[in-house]
């Protein structure tokens, strides 16, 4: 017994050794499973206890909200306990223009996002790629990360200083046009492009490295039979980086898709302002404020559920889709 | 001919640089903008250019009196406090996570991976994770925030792909030399590992400083809030009251002349400067984890 124990150590590295890896395990199972069982998992009880804080962890805080998703499905009340109501609050919510409006804002601005900021990485992976001096270019590439590590209360107030009518930038800029000077933030044509723009300012640099990875990779021969046909830069970049870095495109435009329904949290909630909060309420701004503010909190429950559903949905389809098309999965 | 060709590249090159320092251009203007209003006299704010990237005078009035405003001083304990315990926490219970996990012959190995990247694709949204809060009787506390993403599943992921390239015959040594799991774990693995925990552990300092939503939901006493929450309160939501207690607190003359603006501005650099105090790490340990593809940050 403590000689099979010393053979089946975890770090074992022959196979033979090992009664885990034994595979023909029909001829003990009837036999002796009780003991053969604990004799298994006996060398990595260890390991156990190093998995448990973690483990703990996600039933805590990721399984037992689980639980409370039947709020959706009730009449929370303070006091006693909460009726059982089915799917009321789901029809409430689809009844509601309130709703109505905020499922579109996040598909919109989810769409825009794609639209206008998911190319500009790989733009700005193809230009870097072009510099030639190699101190230029690792200049370029640390001031261009930045934004994507600081917070969205930070950016935003960034963004506010820059877009005042009386003191920013931008509006300066204008002033040179002899335009007249616009509030950004408080114009409800216009605080969306402020969604996308501050999104592009913030992730864009950063987003650039892993097409920038992936350009990397092309063996280089590739380049220089390019150059032998006479092929130009642009030419280059057509023929020869775009399709060698199309998989990459590919696996993150599917990541992408798979979380629509994220159309920014942090950020919305901190651009927006009384003026032109319906432009750009999302379903977790809308949750939020229904929620914990105003503390209704069944509908509010009844709609970050739906958000979760047709996310994991996405999700899910995305994986297979990329797994498909790329071979990679996302997780 | 050929001459030719070569100054159109070097036009075409000077185009594209040109681009790219534009790019950098306008991601590094408005945070100097910034930097040089907090340092500017506070009387010649007011008429100062947007485009303005060096102060109008010097004066550090705007910083003293940040710095002396209570509210920023138990933010930046808070979020101190907040940061350095909770990452210490993240680090050491993901690293123990992800060795488990990344032992190939690990009884239920994947059981548990499936059980935990579950969490990635459902999520059951805030109220429900309000409500976990409130039920455990950690609304209010530390803990709150220092708990709630305790072990980011991606971080894992990445540290578990880390792990499962320590060479085996090092394993076994140590195994040989008498070390049990443990001893192997903390004086084998971890030396071993080093780059790729001071990469983890960037992460998840990034993520502490920044956090905002979770405090500012969770905590509800001010005075527990961290420094973004703060920030949020003097730049976002406006609160004067923030701004008109410090007149209060005023014992010098050009104190009384600090605007919004330059007092907003003082305060988001001050919020970000941790940020940039570790930038030169963060270029290189997160470039290294994106490079070998195993993140999307």
């Amino acid at each position: 017994m403590s000689e099979m124990q010393g053979k089946s150590t975890p770090n074992s590295a022959v196979a033979g050794n090992d009664p885990t890896a034994n595979g023909d395990l029909s001829s003990h199972i009837f036999v002796v499973v009780p003991p053969s069982r604990m004799d298994r998992i006996r060398p990595w009880l260890p390991y156990y206890v190093m998995l448990a804080p973690g483990i703990l962890y996600f039933v805590v805080f990721h399984y037992y909200p689980i639980y409370f998703a039947k709020l959706a499905f009730e009449d929370f009340r303070i006091f006693g306990d909460n009726p059982w109501v089915g799917f009321k609050h789901f029809e409430t919510l689809f009844d509601s223009p309130a709703f109505s409006q905020v499922l579109y804002n996040t598909i919109v601005i989810s769409t825009l996002k794609i639209v206008f900021v998911f190319p500009v990485p790989i733009l700005i992976a193809l230009l870097i790629n072009e510099v030639r001096f190699l101190q230029l270019r690792r200049f370029i590439q640390s001031a261009i990360y930045l934004p994507h590590f600081l917070s969205w209360v930070v950016i935003a107030g960034i963004f506010i200083a820059a877009l005042s009518p009386s003191s920013g930038v931008v509006n300066e800029v204008r002033g040179w046009l002899g335009l007249e000077p616009h509030g950004f933030m408080t114009d409800a044509g216009s605080i969306r492009w402020v969604v996308v723009f501050s999104e592009m300012w913030r992730s864009a640099g950063w987003d650039s490295l892993i097409y920038f990875a992936a350009i990397m990779a092309i063996d280089p021969q590739l380049y220089d039979a390019a150059e032998m046909d006479g092929a130009n830069r642009w030419q280059k970049i057509w023929h020869v980086t775009l399709p060698n870095i199309a998989p990459t495109i590919a696996a993150l435009f599917i990541l992408h898709v798979g979380v629509f329904m994220n159309a920014g949290f942090d950020q919305i909630i901190n651009l927006q302002n009384d003026a032109i909060r319906d432009q750009i309420d999302i379903i977790d701004t809308y949750v939020y404020r229904i929620g914990l503010q105003s503390g209704q909190f069944s509908l509010a429950t009844a709609a970050g559920l739906f958000k979760g559903v047709i996310g994991m949905t996405l999700i899910v389809a995305a994986h297979f889709a990329s797994k498909r098309l790329t071979g990679k999965g996302i997780w | 001919m050929g001459g030719n060709k070569t100054s159109l590249e070097r036009l075409e090159h000077a185009l594209i640089v040109s681009t790219l320092l534009l790019m950098v251009a306008v991601t590094v203007q408005p945070v100097l903008h910034l930097v040089a209003i907090s340092l500017s006299e506070p009387a010649r704010v007011p008429g100062m250019s947007g485009l303005r990237v060096w102060p109008e005078g010097l004066s550090l009035d705007v910083w003293r009196l940040l710095l002396t405003h209570p509210q920023v001083q138990a933010g930046l304990l808070n979020s101190l406090f907040i940061t350095v315990v909770g990452t210490a926490l993240n680090v050491t219970t993901t690293a123990l996570m992800a060795w488990g996990l990344s032992r190939p012959r690990l009884p239920g190995r994947r059981t548990i991976l499936v059980f935990v990247l579950a969490t990635i694709i459902f999520e059951p949204g805030l109220i429900p994770d309000y409500f976990v809060m409130r039920e455990l009787g950690l609304l209010n506390t530390y803990s709150s925030v220092i708990l709630y993403k305790m072990v980011n599943a991606w971080y894992l992921i990445i540290l578990i792909r880390f792990f499962e390239e320590v060479p085996s015959e090092l394993l076994e040594a140590a195994e040989l030399d008498g070390a049990n799991p443990f001893q192997t774990f903390f004086k084998v693995v971890l030396p071993l590992m080093l780059p790729a925990l001071a990469t983890i552990t960037l992460f998840y300092l990034v993520y502490h400083w920044n956090e905002f939503l979770r405090p500012m939901i969770f905590l509800t006493d001010p005075d527990m809030h961290p420094l973004q929450v703060v920030l949020r309160k003097f730049v976002i939501e406006g609160d004067k009251s923030a701004i008109v207690g410090i007149a209060n607190m005023l014992n010098y003359e050009e104190a009384s002349q600090i605007s919004t603006r330059s007092l907003n501005a003082g305060m988001i650099i001050f919020t970000m400067l941790p940020i940039l105090a570790v930038y030169p790490l963060i270029l290189k340990y997160f470039t290294k984890g994106a490079m070998s593809g195993a993140l999307k940050g």
